[in-house]
């Protein structure tokens, strides 16, 4: 799982309908993937995340980010920082872990990269 | 979806001794457990993407974020590199087949997607959901998972939907049209399994009729059909969510 997917994840179980996002990373073991460079696919999708969930994940792994997206996401976004970017929301894999909903306290397991995200019947 | 080369008879599936079974246990056993048990083999067979949703996912704008709910084996999730795509199932065996080529994915259910949508917005600029209403086994349900599609779709952003046709023109399989809920079997030829010998796994399939899924995609609120039309066996609708 990368980052970027979790941050559109949102714990779902009933009647969990608020403070239920970001959910919490813990006892993560992280593999990084060399994967291409793309600075126009890297531009086009940053203004989709939620820049603040997105910082306070990173630093549950240990990875800090600036607080505030810089406003230039478009053309003229320093190439450095989108490489930095590049290496955290897309080479870098979240293996095995838990993902804890600040709200309601359910636990999602993350087991070879692979979010469980079911509910059982009673929590649906 | 398609099935093994032989043709086989379906049996109406209101006719079986089922229809006392609640749409859960009826989907766990008749639905979920078949495909874990015949993940490997279905995911050998399917490759081949059809040119409709290939077409769609190309056509995307570079840096586009979307969910493939009812991935399978991940067909679609490396058509088009360009944007970011998550593929969603039920069954983790083949959850785990489409990890297995490196793609993005996770186990979810198509009636509750784990998705932000309230607090923010929406986010997904597209979402697909190919040959996979079609296995819910009551009318509310099919429209509550067609929902969700349209839950997680931001504004602007468009849904594409495949279904299993009645009129399957181009097929062997006549389906009797007085019969909507039927078992379609999976074969799994006896030299492809450990037993030797030839197993067949009843899936449920909900057949759709011309119009029924333009049906439950224009009642539901903020929809609209762009494109709707009959492709290889299946009906779809692409639909927009407006702003």
């Amino acid at each position: 799982m990368r980052l970027i997917t979790h941050n559109m994840l949102q714990c779902h179980a009933k009647n969990c309908n608020s403070n239920n996002f970001p959910l919490q990373l813990s006892q993560v073991e992280i593999v990084n993937q060399e994967t291409e460079f793309n600075p126009m696919f890297l531009r086009n999708m940053l203004p989709k995340l939620e820049w603040n969930a997105l910082v306070k994940t990173a630093l549950q792994i240990n990875v800090t980010l600036p607080t505030v997206l810089p406003e230039s996401t478009t053309d003229d976004l320093d190439e450095e920082f989108l490489k930095t970017l590049h290496g955290i929301l897309l080479e870098t894999h979240i293996l095995q872990g838990a993902m804890t909903c600040p709200n309601c306290n359910r636990v999602y397991p993350i087991k070879d990269g692979i979010p469980n995200m079911l509910l059982n019947e009673t929590e649906a | 979806m398609s099935s093994s080369k032989r043709p086989m008879p379906t049996q109406a599936f209101a006719s079986t001794n089922t229809s006392s079974l609640n749409p859960t246990i009826k989907e766990q056993q008749y639905v979920h457990d078949v495909y874990e048990k015949i993940a490997q083999h279905f995911s050998s067979t399917r490759y081949k993407p059809w040119p409709v949703v290939e077409e769609f996912l190309k056509e995307l704008e570079i840096g586009s974020i979307g969910v493939d709910v009812g991935c399978g084996n991940g067909k679609y999730l490396g058509v088009n590199r360009n944007v970011y795509i998550i593929g969603a199932d039920r069954s983790s065996s083949l959850i785990e087949i489409s990890a297995s080529r490196g793609f993005e994915t996770l186990i979810c259910d198509a009636l509750n997607l784990p998705y932000r949508d309230e607090c923010f917005v929406s986010i997904f600029d597209f979402v697909i959901s190919i040959a996979v209403i079609h296995h819910f086994t009551t009318l509310e349900r099919r429209i509550a998972a067609t929902k969700e599609l349209f839950r997680i779709a931001k504004p602007g952003s468009k849904v594409l939907i495949y279904v299993w046709a009645m009129e399957q023109i181009e097929s062997r399989r006549k389906f009797d049209e007085h019969y909507q809920d039927v078992f379609v079997p999976w074969v799994i030829p006896a030299d492809k399994n450990e037993k030797e010998e030839e197993i067949v796994y009843d899936r449920y399939y909900h057949l759709f009729k011309k119009g029924e899924l333009d049906d439950i995609v224009a009642n539901i609120d903020l929809a609209q059909i762009i494109k709707s039309d009959y492709n290889k066996d299946n009906w779809y609708v692409i639909a927009t969510k407006r702003q």
